[in-house]
């Protein structure tokens, strides 16, 4: 019953109520399938097979089942893998912190301030003093 | 003496040890029944059991299986239903 092209429906699991074709015999239980379903090792028990039987070869390719399938008036859509993408390697709490630490300002020390209080000071007499020199030379 | 709206069976029991060390008793609403199936009322698996209001920011992947009829019927009664599905 379970030959290379025979058209089956999945009653178990994720994929259950897709209609699938064997592509390959594994063994007494198990059959590769593809069709609506992701194509699969799959036990015989969770197939239900139909009478209809499509004319592929052994291990044919997805894309030609996908044309059997058309023809039958069966549209498979294209599934597209996504991009794998790396995960930032991070130690355990170590992504907390960079943040803490990016949203805290810098903070003024006491010395800090001091200085910034002398140079401003300084900086306005030198400013002044050259205009007091100015003034005494008129 | 606890509040007039906890005097009632609806609310259940639940001790709790506070952090000073006290064991307090905390009223809390029943949970709800388990998930059955419902065809032959066998007890779900994989769903959770908590008040709709809990399960509101729950993902959905928690809250059932994935497969057809997943959270409404078990997989056994799925599968007969599949199968009568293909033979018709």
């Amino acid at each position: 019953m379970m030959d290379v092209g025979r058209v089956c429906v999945k009653i178990a699991g994720r994929d259950a109520g897709g209609k699938c074709v064997v592509v390959d015999v594994l063994d007494n239980h198990y059959v590769l399938i593809d069709g609506q379903v992701r194509r699969r090792k799959c036990n015989v028990a969770h197939l239900e097979p139909t009478a209809e039987m499509i004319k592929i070869r052994k291990n044919a390719a997805h894309g030609t089942i996908v044309e059997e399938f058309k023809k039958m008036g069966i549209e498979i859509p294209e599934r597209k893998s996504k991009p794998k993408t790396e995960r930032p390697k991070k130690a355990h709490g170590q992504g907390k912190k960079e943040k803490k630490a990016a949203a805290e300002k810098p903070k003024k020390t006491k010395k800090a301030v001091k200085e910034e209080g002398i140079e401003s000071k300084v900086g306005a007499k030198t400013e002044e003093a050259p205009a007091k020199a100015g003034k005494k030379n008129k | 003496m606890p509040r007039p709206k906890h005097r009632s069976r609806s609310f259940r029991k639940v001790f709790r040890k506070v952090p000073g060390g006290r064991t307090v008793l905390h009223l809390q609403k029943q949970k709800p029944k388990m998930a059955h199936c419902a065809q032959c009322g066998a007890v779900l698996k994989g769903m959770l059991r908590k008040r709709a209001s809990l399960l509101r920011n729950v993902s959905k992947t928690k809250k059932r299986v994935s497969r057809p009829y997943g959270g409404n019927l078990c997989s056994r009664c799925m599968r007969l239903k599949m199968v009568e599905k293909a033979r018709v």
